[in-house]
């Protein structure tokens, strides 16, 4: 038994010990709990945690197999995602208790908070006295026992699992419904309830979802892409793509649904140019050993950091969105390039763990897939708030790629159509997030970059309180990013383009007095070297490829991701269609084509006359359009259009 | 062949006379196309067959290629392993789509005839797929061509090469039929051999330029096996003698010797001779390493013919184990000279291979003896430089297996191609002609609109193998019935076509295509891209750019604010007109008055069934609330209308509000010029609505005629402000609303709702016939008012998906703020900021 004494040790101390004292074996019991935050988040081990006192939120949190108990009350996101093990509190608990619950016994003896066992999973999530409102909020399963009052809208926007209402039910929520339960249930609920010294003897009520949202009503007629429209000119307005829209949405009744980013012409890397005239430069055949190209991300906050080749990595994108075959790829060629791969929303696979070097896990709202273990193996964590191709919508996954396997992962039912919430459970604010960020901080003992996610709308605010809530590092996505899935209007018209991403960012930061304190990494149409270069230039710190490295892949930009069918198998999760995808040649395309950015890159920097990337400045640049020199405030240099007008044949 | 280097980065000009499109920057010569020696544009054929345009593929097939029917059959098709779908689930077959489209037209088809305009004339010896070829680009260009063949019938290796059970004799006569319909300029002497019937020096005299396209008619031998016994046969001789109809019998079991067509075509139509049972193919490499085309082997398999891989013969023999070959095993060394890999003969592995006849088709070799005199051969080849086509004499020319040998028909007709090209050249006397390259073509056919595309698996024509009497050489394959010829054009990626998407185009996306998979110690190609990508291209918002809610931007909340959940978190949509009509979203319709009777009825029941109004001269055939539309001094006002919003023609003018009754809503149409003078009156006559009217035209349809003026609501919202009367009249907006976005966007811009017309009148069926409508289609009344009424409720999704992005549970709450314009022009004209260096801090 190891005794910890929270009123002489710091939280981050205390979690330490506590972590190796269950490597050991060893019981704990934590003196002084004094409601701090974060108390034993990380543990794995399967020992007792004894809390003598009331703990701040997130106690038990990212666990697994441990058996917490609390004599007194809790804060907010009690045994968050909690993958087993039990948390037992005989006060009362915050908001969100139980929230990401993934097979884990939680019991609270007194009442819990608003949406108790938000987004859970699995496991049970036990309250003696009354819930407050929205418990089982967009809970995909699991059991939710209430004995007390059920709280208002009970059940909202559930897609799985049941709660159990011993008490009145307040209201019912949106999309859920009263079931029956049958006598093996009862008796199920009645022996749990016993197991954990709980006596019971009124009725009990199910509450489950009542199946009405969980699909589009209507589907959307399946078109191939017409090309998109320039956008000049009065015939324009109602062109063919407009008038088949009205159509389709005259048919569906809602918004569409498509893959890919914007398909209008926007503001972008090709409207600005290199000053120095990189045409007839020579380049040394050695270019790669001269310039250097080494970037390091993440330790801003003493954390290990990603030791990058080249100032480049792999944009998010989720096994689910993705093929396994595609994700597998991609780890393959981030490790041949020496480069980072980011998970994306839908949970790490082991084989994806095992190809990649540099592999950063993704923690989206609906926690899909998220897990301790996995965090403990990732090299960096980046929590996501929004991406460029729809911010403000959490990520969309049609039925059709919504299989078994890949439920499976995520802890979701089958064959639904997935909207991950938009909002994270415990991030409402500014001030949750530099908690939430703390809590990752502690599971991972400190030692990897925490980053965040933004799709860019208001960056110039965003970005002010990412860089106080300290985060080590922004991945940064314009209006241009793409996606699997999402509604073509958000694609088109919500967020700002790329360019004025990274403008409003350098300049948000100089405003606040921390001028390039924050690495910002970004994305959104990235393509080549040249795109590269030019973002370095604007003053990111690295860039990630997204689409252009699945295009490398194979990907023939139909825009169909979301149908699940991929022609090529990148985009699907369908056995028949994956089976076309040839890993190990598209891994070696996906790095040729890394290598290929590199060189451009390196031969960039040395025709600038520099030997470092990151020497590259604005000064390096001017701008060929009126508006991409009122968004990035580059001079407007027309003339230097004309000069690299035909750069192609002066080479051929 | 690498389809993926620098000629896709930056093809060289094409001489100008060339149909070639490659400096079309919506269009990248597709991987099959590339890989096609003429440049064919399959991808414009297969859509069409999709389509159903059998003309006009049938155009795209035979524009650079003579012989289509009979490539149809026959065709090596160097597109197929390239088609981009090999690497998913096969390629598409487009030989076969080929082979539909010639089925339907090839026959029939009749050329408009070309005359000779030229005095000079041209002598081409040899009437195989290069020198007719060549014939044909000569005879369209006006020149009278004789065209010299030693054989009684034109076609060279096609006719005496290729059995009829793979090409019937018909096929071959469309391609010469066509042919020489379309140029009554060319000459035929037939059974006219070259040394023997004419001289180099007679043509050279007789023509102004002489083409040898001579072909390789002369059966490679193997040392070993070169001895005189008739049971040895070379497989050129066996063909040849087969297509000329005979028919010999066979032992029991058949040799060859070879893995290449010929080889191919010599086991298969051995197969089907009297007398013979087994036929045995012997070849030194391995399955993978054999050269015959795919299709051509799996025939072979089907019809029980055997392969003997890493197997080569060394000896015949004709002892106590009867007649046959000694072979020995082999296995592969390292690459040779042309990069595959070495049989190496494995020692003691000696062993005897049985077989009545030895069929040895191991290559093919030019046999001229006057060429061979005159010193022009070089080995087995007439001596060409590749560059002009040119042998040692200026004005004889050679193309076709006898220049560069033996290959295949598309390979020969580009010869014929480049062959013509320089001869031209001369002919025309250009001394340094640009250098030939095949010229890419796109026709520029939509993308068929199959839903299944990305599920159908490749279509096989239906395989008759030997069939009921094989001496009789029927056909081993069946064309295409529509379906299937149909299906299989639905698979096409079309690689050649814009992509939807303006950011990565068919260049970025042929571009990382090429990075991905040009060598990387290849300085010139990654040179080409870099600057390719350097490269500038035009503005995208050029003068004539004009305003336009596309351009405008929603900021979404991330975390300066509260996220509000799209999917989840409930949105207001409703809206009110002066407080008296219920909307279910701000919406109504306007400009129906001109729209036939049953279009206004389904529009009515469309209206009500969404819970909205109309607004209009004259009410529509439905209980929906209506503001009528009432010209000033003219119409009369109706007690039936829930509304009466007043028009002017010619300008605003003060005037004398007629009386309404105590319930009715009383409006002004407005347009930008009358705004000054027109908002004062309506708030001193205490007006419940502003109709801004933001068409760009005037008549029926006026919104048909291109963008909306979008400054008629940043000026309305401009003067109400300095006034500051802004809550004291509500703002209705027609003009241009397309989706629920341009409605978020024209809320956000300070309207309380807007009016939709020309998009209710596409979803009703209509189409745009220049700045009008028409209507038609089958469409019942029902199924058009649950249109309107699902486009409307489409819209409000929409523009309440709008709003929760920006973080707001009201689609009335989006404000200016939330918005963002990405150009100037449109910045301008609605007051809208742009984000970036400039937006407000």
């Amino acid at each position: 038994m190891a005794t910890i004494d929270l009123a002489k040790l710091s939280v981050r101390e205390a979690n330490e010990l506590i972590r190796k004292a269950g490597a050991a074996g060893e019981d704990v019991d934590v003196l002084n709990p004094d409601a701090k935050h974060h108390i034993g988040v990380g543990l794995v081990h399967d020992v007792n945690v004894h809390v003598r006192g009331s703990a701040g939120y997130f106690c038990a949190g990212l666990t697994d197999t441990a058996r917490f108990e609390v004599d007194n009350n809790v804060g907010w996101g009690l045994a968050d995602n909690m993958l087993g093990g039990t948390a037992i509190v005989h006060g009362n608990a915050g908001a969100i208790a139980g929230v990401a619950n993934r097979g884990a016994d939680i019991i609270v003896h007194g009442n819990v908070g608003s949406r108790a066992g938000q987004v859970m999973k699995a496991g049970n999530l036990i309250c003696v006295g009354n819930a407050s409102f929205m418990a089982g909020y967009i809970m995909y399963g699991g059991r939710i026992i209430i004995l007390g009052e059920s709280g208002e809208q009970v059940g909202q926007d559930m897609t799985g699992g049941d709660i159990i209402v011993g008490g009145r039910i307040n209201s019912m929520g949106k999309d859920a419904a009263l079931t029956d339960l049958d006598q093996a249930d009862k008796d199920e609920i009645l022996e749990l309830l016993e197991r954990y010294k709980i006596s019971f003897n009124g009725t009990l009520q199910r509450i489950a979802n009542d199946g009405k949202q969980l699909r589009y009503s209507r589907n959307e007629p399946r078109v191939r892409n017409i090309p998109f429209f320039e956008a000049t000119g009065e015939a324009g307005y109602w062109n063919e793509k407009v008038l088949e829209d009205i159509h389709i949405k005259s048919q569906i009744g809602r918004y569409r649904i498509r893959g890919y980013g914007t398909t209008r012409p926007l503001p972008h890397f090709g409207d600005i140019a290199f000053r120095k005239d990189l045409s007839n430069i020579e380049t040394d055949p050695k270019v790669l050993e001269k310039i250097n190209l080494k970037t390091k991300i993440g330790d801003r906050m003493g954390g290990k950091p990603l030791e990058l080749s080249m100032p480049v990595m792999i944009a998010p994108m989720s096994y689910g969105a993705l093929s396994k075959s595609a994700k597998l790829a991609l780890a393959t060629a981030s490790r041949l390039s020496g480069i980072s791969e980011n998970t994306g929303e839908g949970g790490m696979m082991d084989e994806q763990r095992a190809e990649a070097d540099l592999l950063i896990y993704q923690c989206l709202s609906g926690r899909l897939g998220w897990s301790i273990h996995d965090m403990q193996r990732a090299d960096a964590l980046e929590i996501y708030i929004s991406q460029g191709a729809k911010p403000g919508l959490g990520g969309q996954l049609m039925a059709n790629k919504v299989t078994e396997q890949i439920a499976k992962i995520r802890g979701i039912p089958a064959g639904i159509d997935l909207r991950s919430p938009s909002r994270h459970p415990d991030v409402l604010g500014a001030d949750d997030l530099v908690i939430k960020i703390e809590e990752f901080r502690e599971a991972t003992g400190y030692r990897i970059p925490v980053s965040v996610k933004l799709g860019a709308g208001r960056v110039r605010d965003d970005i002010k309180i990412a860089c106080k809530d300290g985060f080590d590092y922004v991945s940064l996505d314009g209006l241009q990013g793409s996606t699997g899935a999402a509604g073509n209007e958000v694609l088109e018209f919500v967020g700002i383009p790329t360019l004025a991403a990274i403008t409003e960012a350098v300049d948000a930061l100089v405003e606040i007095g921390h001028p390039g304190e924050l690495p910002i990494v970004l994305m959104g149409g990235i393509k080549t070297g040249v795109d590269a270069a030019k973002a370095l230039a604007l003053g990111a710190s690295a860039v990630a490829v997204g689409t252009s490295a699945l295009i490398a892949g194979g990907c023939i930009s139909c825009l169909q991701c979301h149908v699940g069918k991929c022609v090529v198998g990148i985009a699907t999760q369908d056995p028949e269609h994956e089976k076309r995808y040839n890993i190990s040649a598209e891994a070696q395309n996906i790095h040729h084509y890394l290598e290929s950015l590199r060189w451009q890159l390196a031969a960039i920097t040395e025709g600038l006359g520099y030997d470092d990337v990151h020497k590259i400045s604005r000064d390096d640049l001017v701008a060929l359009t009126p508006e991409a020199a009122q968004i990035t405030g580059l001079p407007y240099v027309p003339e230097y259009r004309e000069r690299d007008r035909d750069l192609l044949s002066e080479a051929s | 062949m690498n389809v993926y280097d620098i000629s896709r980065i930056a093809p060289c000009d094409a001489p100008s006379e060339f149909a070639d499109d490659t400096s079309d920057i919506h269009f990248v010569p597709a991987p099959c196309q590339v890989a096609c020696p003429i440049g064919t544009d399959a991808p414009s054929y297969i859509a069409y067959t999709w389509e159903g345009k059998m003309e006009e593929a049938f155009e795209a097939i035979t524009a650079t290629n003579p012989f289509s029917s009979i490539c149809g059959r026959v065709c090596d098709a160097p597109c197929e392993p390239a088609c981009r779908r090999a690497d998913s689930d096969g390629p598409i077959a487009i030989r076969n789509i080929k082979r539909f489209v010639m089925d339907k037209l090839g026959q029939d088809y009749k050329p408009t005839a070309i005359e000779v305009t030229r005095k000079e004339t041209v002598g081409i010896v040899g009437g195989g797929p290069a020198g007719l070829t060549a014939a044909k680009d000569l005879a369209e260009a006006g020149f009278e061509v004789h065209v010299y063949e030693m054989m009684d019938r034109l076609g060279g290796m096609m006719v005496w090469g290729i059995p009829t059970f793979r090409l019937p004799d018909g096929i071959i006569d469309e391609d010469l039929n066509r042919l020489t319909d379309r140029c009554p300029g060319i000459k035929v002497h037939l059974s006219c051999t070259l040394g023997k019937d004419i001289t180099l020096d007679e043509l050279k005299g007789k023509h102004d330029v002489v083409l040898l396209s001579i072909g390789a008619w002369g059966g490679k031998t193997m040392t070993a096996l070169d001895v005189d016994d008739a049971r040895v046969v070379n497989g050129v001789d066996f063909l040849r003698d087969i297509n000329s109809g005979k028919r010999p019998d066979m032992p029991e079991t058949v040799l060859v010797i070879g893995g290449g067509d010929v080889a191919m075509d010599a086991c298969r139509a051995a197969k089907r001779l009297p007398g013979c049972k087994d036929v045995k193919v012997v070849y030194r490499r391995g399955p993978e390493e054999i050269p015959a085309r795919r299709e051509e082997l799996e025939g072979a398999v089907k019809e029980d013919i055997e392969f003997i891989y890493n197997v080569q013969p060394v000896a015949v023999e004709d002892g106590a184990n009867g007649f046959g070959l000694t072979c020995v095993k082999t296995e592969l060394g390292d690459p040779d000279e042309d990069g595959r890999r070495r049989p190496i003969d494995v020692a003691g592995s000696e062993h005897f291979v049985a077989g009545g006849l030895v069929i040895v088709a191991v290559g093919q070799q030019t046999e001229c003896e006057s060429l061979e005199k005159a010193g022009m051969m070089d080995w087995d080849r007439v001596r060409t430089d590749w560059d002009s086509m040119r042998t040692d004499d200026p004005r004889v020319f050679a193309a076709g297996d006898g220049a560069f040998g033996g290959s295949t028909i598309v390979m020969a007709m580009q010869h014929g191609h480049r062959a013509a090209y320089y001869m031209k050249a001369l002919l025309n006397g250009i001394d340094n002609p640009l250098p030939y390259r095949t010229p890419y073509r796109t026709r520029r056919v939509p993308v068929a609109q199959d839903a299944e595309w990305e599920v159908i698996n490749r279509q096989h024509q239906e395989f008759k193998g030997l069939g009921d009497k094989p001496v009789e050489f029927p056909e081993i394959e069946v064309s295409y019935d529509g379906e299937a010829a149909r299906n299989e054009a639905a698979r096409c990626y079309r690689c050649d076509a814009e992509t939807g998407s303006a950011d990565y185009t068919v260049h970025s996306r042929e571009d990382i295509f090429v990075m991905a998979r040009a060598d990387l110690s290849d300085m010139k190609t990654q040179k080409a891209i870099l600057n390719k990508r350097l490269q500038s291209h035009d503005d995208p918002f050029q003068e004539n750019h004009l305003p336009t809610l596309d351009d405008l931007i929603f900021l979404p909340a991330n975390l300066s604010r509260l996220v509000i959940d799209p999917y989840r978190d409930p949105c207001n949509v409703k809206a009110k007109i002066a407080g008296r009509i219920d909307l279910t979203s701000p919406l109504v319709a306007a400009g129906f008055d001109a729209a036939p009777q049953e279009i206004r009825e389904a529009l009515g029941a469309g209206l009500a069934e969404h819970g909205s109004a109309y607004i209009g001269t004259k009410q529509l055939p439905s209980s929906v609330p209506w503001l009528q539309l009432a010209e000033v001094g003219k119409d009369p006002v109706s007690e039936k209308a829930d509304g009466v919003l007043f028009i002017q023609t010619g300008g605003f003018k003060e005037f004398d509000v007629p009386a309404l009754s105590d319930d009715q809503i009383i409006g002004l149409s407005v347009s930008k010029d009358d705004l000054s003078r027109a908002i004062p009156f309506a708030l001193d006559n205490e007006f419940d609505v502003l109709l801004l009217n933001a068409c760009p035209g005037n008549g029926d349809w006026p919104e048909l005629v291109g963008n909306p003026d979008l400054s008629v609501i940043r000026d309305a919202l401009r003067l109400l402000r300095a006034m500051n009367r802004e809550e004291d009249i509500e703002i209705l907006y027609f003009g241009g609303v397309r989706s629920g976005t341009d409605l978020a966007k024209i809320i956000g811009l300070g309207a309380n709702g807007a009016a939709l017309g020309a998009s209710l009148g596409f979803a009703l069926g209509g189409s745009k016939e220049g700045n009008t409508m028409t209507f038609s289609g089958d469409s019942s009344q029902s199924e058009r008012a649950e249109a309107v009424a699902l486009l409307m409720k489409s819209l409000s999704s929409e523009a309440s998906i709008m709003a929760r992005c920006t973080g707001k549970t009201d689609v009335h709450n989006i404000e200016p703020e939330d918005l963002r314009s990405i150009t100037r022009i449109t910045s301008e004209a609605t007051g809208i900021q742009m984000p970036g260096k400039n937006a407000l801090l």
